[in-house]
């Protein structure tokens, strides 16, 4: 009966216990999300004279990890560098940018919780996202496509529409959605970065990798089996990323990519990275205006 | 809380996949570790070094690069999900603990128990099976109680392969709502749902077992 | 008929000749009592005879069948050859009628209700039917080594192999088990083969005594003549030895 008695608090103990730990983490984040909402980036930016910038390290031609300097490149970390610099000529201040590597899954989060002041991370534009966060101008044209085998047979999206047929998605990516609308009928598996979808592939656990044709011509530059197939599915422009209301720090980085667009700057970059992709003309990526 | 309505049969399907694939790999794990402590034990040089390389190998290889061999490299010749690929990398990495803790049950076991039952004319075999597991598993109870909990913990491995789970499905509601923090919240949650009982479950063996020893 | 028999036996543990050249012959229905210092070998002997130890060198042939010989089925000999240990070895999580029964259930296929028969009348033979649902741990010393002598009894052996009994008894237990072995050495069908320091034990029911040191057979005597008159100088020195305990 005493041990019955003392086996019950026991249980009870744990479950208060459990449930103590639950609601104390609910509020910390509300609090941590309470406390964010007063921040202004761009007094913040202003004040540490730096803009700490969320980039990819796993995505060939945007943000690569280069193993060597431990340092991200690609087109995203460019753009950064070029929009900081010209930010800090628009309001007279010497400003540096730094990078901290952010996956899909994570760079929302951070950005809300203060631990970068914005995202160059191939972030398309949608309707959801903007809804959370705010965006730039669109910095690059991307679409999403698809990266079959050669000789897979397999031409456009409906040739995927089968029940037998799996394509392979990247978490935090809208690519799943479309697929659903293009080819309802394929499964689509989501993995946790491109490295992983592309092994996926070759290991035949799926018959495509779809996501937008930037980081596909990229990954089609390093496996010169697979090809980019049936054209862009949607238009989901790229566009940097920032926490909600912060028309202060938006409307700098728009005025930065307008500069950098008449000056040159941009489509020298654009030379710089997608002059040498095959399958890509490079030129209708140039803006002319 | 709108982000748990909104996702809930999202949220179970990755819980239906999490408890199925831990309870195959919780009953395959137990009769694999159950045979390689056997072969541990037994007088055959051959048997004791296999079930020794077997458990040294999947005790000391991490279980990321277990389960992607198997969805990456097993499957180019047998054809397998990231769901069965994750399951059995699960079942052969945990099999290679509960082969430690049922070998250290069975060495805990005095001799004399194997000896009475072999000089009472049972087999190997039999006397493992009757005599001695009986023992052995009640000694390694707390030990496996905690591999189990384990192994329910690291099905999350199945998210790296597309395993459906309740950490791939996280991951994706994560992705998509944008609140990645409320949406892990929920993901520990429905772990608790199945480690809390277990554990319970495992400490209430632990006394029974006691009160009749 | 012989139901043992050592021929040039050797056995070692590693570079420790434990057995020397043992030769040794026991006759069906013989009680034989295997006496000597410790450490000469003796426990090691009874052993080797339903393969506990294995022998490196020469013939032991039990029940017709030579152990040395790799292709013999060693659990078909335990099924005729039982053993009694120095601590039991009773399984501890089986009670004590389980104990009895579980052998004769797996290894001979003993039909249920007959098993049960069985085992009740051996332990009322033992004297413990009243412990019959008790387990291992609720007994003491010497009811545990009268439940081993019913369970090895159980399944019907030629022979029955004790090592040393009694040895880790409290005095008082004693009499009770040694009860139970002589009325075992009174049927005259089973060989037994004893190691023991029970000399009024060995006196009263031994044909033969088996003096060992140093891993040999000294003295192998009728036990009259053994006792009177032991040939051995050493055998001489061990008697009176145990004999002023």
């Amino acid at each position: 009966m005493e041990k019955a008695k003392k086996r019950r608090f026991g249980l009870i103990a744990t479950i208060i216990l459990a449930l103590a730990i639950v609601l104390g983490l609910f509020w910390a984040q509300q609090t941590v999300a309470h406390n964010a909402k007063h921040q202004d980036t761009l007094t913040r930016v202003k004040k540490s004279g730096k803009i700490v910038w969320g980039t990819k390290a796993d995505t060939k031609l945007f943000g690569l990890m280069d193993t060597k300097t431990g340092q991200s490149e690609g087109f995203d970390v460019d753009m950064a560098k070029a929009v900081t610099k010209q930010i800090g000529k628009q309001i007279g201040e010497k400003l540096t940018p730094s990078f901290v590597t952010v996956s899909t899954a994570s760079k929302i989060q951070l950005l809300k919780n203060t631990n970068i002041d914005g995202v160059f991370g191939v972030m398309t534009i949608t309707p959801e996202r903007a809804k959370i966060v705010d965006f730039s101008q669109p910095y690059f044209p991307a679409g999403q496509s698809l990266l079959v085998k050669k000789d897979s047979g397999i031409k456009s999206v409906n040739d995927l529409n089968d029940p037998s047929k799996t394509v392979l998605v990247v978490v935090g990516t809208t690519a799943a959605q479309n697929i659903k609308k293009f080819a309802p009928k394929a499964k689509t598996i989501a993995l946790q970065d491109y490295a992983s979808a592309m092994q996926a592939l070759k290991a035949g656990q799926g018959q495509a990798i779809s996501t937008d044709n930037a980081i596909l011509y990229g990954l089609a530059t390093e496996n010169p089996d697979y090809q980019v197939v049936g054209g862009t599915l949607t238009n989901g422009p790229y566009g940097a990323a920032f926490d909600h209301d912060q028309k202060p720090m938006v409307d700098q980085v728009n005025q930065a990519i307008n500069t950098m667009k008449k000056n040159g700057v941009y489509n020298q970059l654009i030379k710089k990275w997608f002059g040498q992709v095959p399958g890509l003309d490079w030129h209708d990526l140039e803006v002319h205006e | 809380m709108s982000l748990f309505e909104q996702n809930f049969s999202v949220f179970l399907q990755g819980f239906g996949h999490t408890l199925l694939a831990s309870i195959f790999a919780l009953v395959g794990s137990l009769i694999l570790g159950t045979i390689f402590a056997i072969m541990q034990v037994t007088n055959s040089r051959t048997a004791r070094s296999i079930g020794n390389i077997y458990v040294q190998v999947f005790r000391n290889i991490p279980l990321l690069i277990i389960t992607l061999f198997f969805y990456l490299a097993v499957a180019k010749v047998i054809k397998m999900t990231g769901f069965t690929a994750g399951t059995i990398a699960l079942t052969l990495y945990t099999s290679a603990f509960i082969a430690e803790s049922v070998r250290a049950g069975i060495l805990s076991i005095e001799a004399g128990q194997m000896e009475g039952a072999r000089a009472n004319g049972l087999t190997f075999g039999q006397a493992m099976r009757v005599i001695i597991l009986p023992q052995a598993f009640k000694v390694a109870i707390p030990s496996l109680g905690n591999q189990f909990i384990n192994l329910v913990k690291n099905s999350s491995i199945l998210a790296f392969v597309g395993g459906l789970d309740l950490m791939y499905q996280g991951n994706i509601v994560a992705a998509n709502s944008f609140d990645t923090f409320t949406t892990y919240i929920i993901i520990g949650l429905f772990y608790l749902v199945i480690t809390l009982p277990l554990s319970y479950y495992i400490q209430h063996l632990e006394h029974k077992l006691k009160k009749n020893a | 008929m012989s139901m043992i028999e050592f021929k040039n036996v050797q056995k070692y543990y590693g570079d420790f000749h434990a057995l020397h050249d043992i030769n040794l012959k026991i006759d069906a229905g013989e009680t034989v009592v295997l006496i000597g210092p410790s450490g000469s070998g003796k426990s090691t002997l009874i052993r080797t005879v339903n393969g506990l130890e294995e022998i490196e060198d020469g013939q032991l042939i039990v029940d017709g069948q030579d152990l040395h010989d790799p292709k013999t089925d060693i659990n078909k000999i335990r099924r005729d050859v039982g053993m009694v240990f120095q601590h039991f070895n009773l399984y501890n999580n089986k009670t004590a009628l389980e104990n009895i029964m579980l052998a004769p259930r797996l290894v001979l296929g003993r039909e249920e209700a007959e098993n049960k028969r069985i085992a009740m009348e051996l332990l009322e033979k033992v004297g413990l039917a009243d412990k019959a649902n008790n387990m291992p741990s609720a007994l003491s010393g010497g009811q545990k080594q009268r439940i081993a002598i019913a369970r090895s009894l159980a399944m019907k052996p030629k022979a029955l192999l004790f090592d040393e009994p009694t040895s880790a008894l409290d005095p008082e237990m004693i009499g009770d088990v040694l009860d139970v072995m002589r009325d075992i050495a009174k049927d005259s069908s089973m060989t037994l083969l004893v190691v023991t320091h029970e000399m009024g034990f060995a006196k009263a029911v031994a044909d033969r005594v088996i003096f060992m040191a140093d891993g040999r057979i000294l003295e192998d005597n009728s036990t009259a003549s053994f006792f009177e008159n032991p040939r051995e100088p050493r055998a001489k020195k061990f008697l009176s030895q145990v004999e002023h305990h």
